[in-house]
């Protein structure tokens, strides 16, 4: 019996070759749709976790796909970050906390130079990194041990470099704003950016003035 | 703070250096109270950089240039994979048990199948290393960073840390590559480490040259962060810098009715 079912069977795939190819596609083609929205854009709403690994995989898809990256091109770098980066970023308390009890001495014109320029001055030291990226990087965000419902958490994360690299532990710290979560401060293997850059502003500052340090900045951004 | 603990230490040392350090005068500005020693440092760290300059950074970007990637990644691993028997000595010293035992894991599998370490697959296999040392040791044992210190060729240490690699050089290179009886061979391989470290450093160098506003005290914070987090292991994880937000102290100001005169 059931050879005399295969047998039927196996005639109506012949027949219906065409239409099963076509049912296929349409399969193929909605899993792909689907696959894409559920990676679409980071949602800051998300669970930090949820939301730092979205934001992370985005990013990457677009470096990956982009040879200027490959070749250090700062412009594009530049706008890249502005558009993949920066939303989800609370760049202003970043630069904020870096200056320190300097912050409430800078006038409005003051502090959105410094911050402009401090954002530079990460790009550029971001794109020898970004640079290296290829398809084997990943980076894989690990078991959440805070607090949910903090206002402040820290999310850490493992980025793979290709093979037989050591993974480097990237941790990023976010704060819960109305809008959302914002990353304001990150982690690589065992250095904060902003108590590093803590020193050096309050160095600069006490030597040359906050007009001192923003030209400092902006020097070595145009070399 | 722990400044008040390790104030006895450090007027032990003060005492031993004060001769060396005798001309040194002031820094301008506020010194930092980590690094009161930083004219001492500044001077060795220039004196450092110019040797880097002039030839172990050359011969590191000559070692690049003539090496294919994966080669050197392979070298590389091989002498991490040497220094992790030390490493799981210290994790055991600090009653990291855990990591010991996972050190020691990765040991024996980079070792056999890792073809004598050249291939990380214990990293791989979602078990990354574990680095440690005695100056790590000497820290969770409770003894206090101390100055910070840039030794001659060496570079970043501390008091502490500088303790400890007296300690590292006979754990984990005289009971190791220092057991090679063939003399020639022996410092060959040192010679080798030497350059292997410094290669996979040249990014780092780049970097902080571009991008540092002051490189010696960019990479001092760095040190002393990075050791910090290395004492607190990763069970204190949690312990986060707490950076003054000064825009909440103003809107608390503002709130109790205190004007901030000060502000310009």
């Amino acid at each position: 019996m059931s050879s005399v079912f295969q047998l039927s069977a196996q005639r109506w795939f012949k027949m219906h070759r065409s239409a099963w190819l076509g049912t296929w596609l349409i399969i193929a083609l909605a899993a792909a749709f689907g696959c894409q929205a559920a990676t679409a854009a980071p949602n800051p709403q998300d669970p930090p976790p949820v939301f730092v690994q979205a934001v992370a995989d985005e990013l990457l898809t677009v470096l990956k796909a982009d040879p200027a990256v490959r070749n250090q091109d700062l412009a594009r770098i530049n706008e890249i970050v502005q558009a993949n980066v920066m939303p989800y970023v609370n760049f202003e308390k970043t630069t904020r906390l870096s200056a320190g009890k300097y912050w409430r001495d800078a006038t409005p014109e003051q502090r959105a130079a410094l911050v402009e320029a401090f954002r530079l001055t990460l790009v550029r030291t971001y794109t020898g990194a970004l640079s290296k990226i290829d398809n084997g990087t990943s980076m894989e965000v690990l078991t959440f041990r805070g607090d949910e419902n903090a206002k402040d958490v820290v999310v850490r994360s493992s980025v793979v470099q290709g093979t037989n690299v050591q993974p480097i532990r990237i941790d990023y710290r976010l704060e819960k704003t109305p809008e959302g979560w914002r990353i304001y401060d990150i982690n690589v293997e065992n250095i904060w950016l902003i108590q590093n850059y803590r020193g050096q502003f309050s160095q600069e500052i006490n030597r040359s003035g906050i007009d001192g340090l923003i030209a400092a900045l902006n020097k070595r951004n145009t070399q | 703070m722990a400044y008040a603990r390790c104030a006895s230490f450090k007027r032990i040392f003060l005492i031993s250096t004060v001769v060396a350090l005798g001309g040194c005068a002031s820094t301008q500005g506020p010194a930092d109270p980590a690094d009161p020693w930083e004219n001492m440092n500044r001077g060795v760290y220039a004196f450092n950089d110019g040797l880097d300059r002039g030839l172990f950074r050359p011969v590191a970007e000559l070692y690049a240039f003539v090496t294919p990637r994966p080669l050197r990644t392979c070298i590389r691993n091989a002498y991490l994979n040497i220094g992790e028997i030390w490493s799981a000595v210290n994790s055991a010293l600090q009653q990291r048990h855990f990591d010991a035992i996972n050190t020691v894991g990765r040991f024996m599998f980079n070792t056999t199948m890792g073809l004598g370490g050249c291939i990380d697959v214990a990293s791989m296999n979602g078990q990354p290393r574990i680095a440690n040392d005695f100056g790590i040791t000497l820290g969770v044992w409770g003894l206090p960073q101390g100055p910070y210190l840039v030794l001659p060729i060496i570079g970043s240490s501390s008091v502490r840390d500088g303790a400890g690699d007296v300690v590292n050089l006979a754990g984990n290179q005289l009971d190791t590559i220092g057991m090679i009886r063939n003399v020639p061979l022996r410092n060959s391989i040192w010679g080798l480490e030497f350059v292997v470290r410094r290669e996979a450093l040249l990014t780092v160098s780049k970097t902080v040259d571009s991008t540092a506003l002051d490189p010696y005290s960019f990479i001092r914070d760095a040190y002393l962060q990075r050791r910090e987090a290395q004492v607190l292991g990763e069970a204190d994880a949690q312990a986060l810098p707490d950076y003054e937000d000064y825009e909440d102290v103003q809107a608390d100001e503002k709130a109790l009715g205190i004007a901030a005169e000060k502000s310009p």
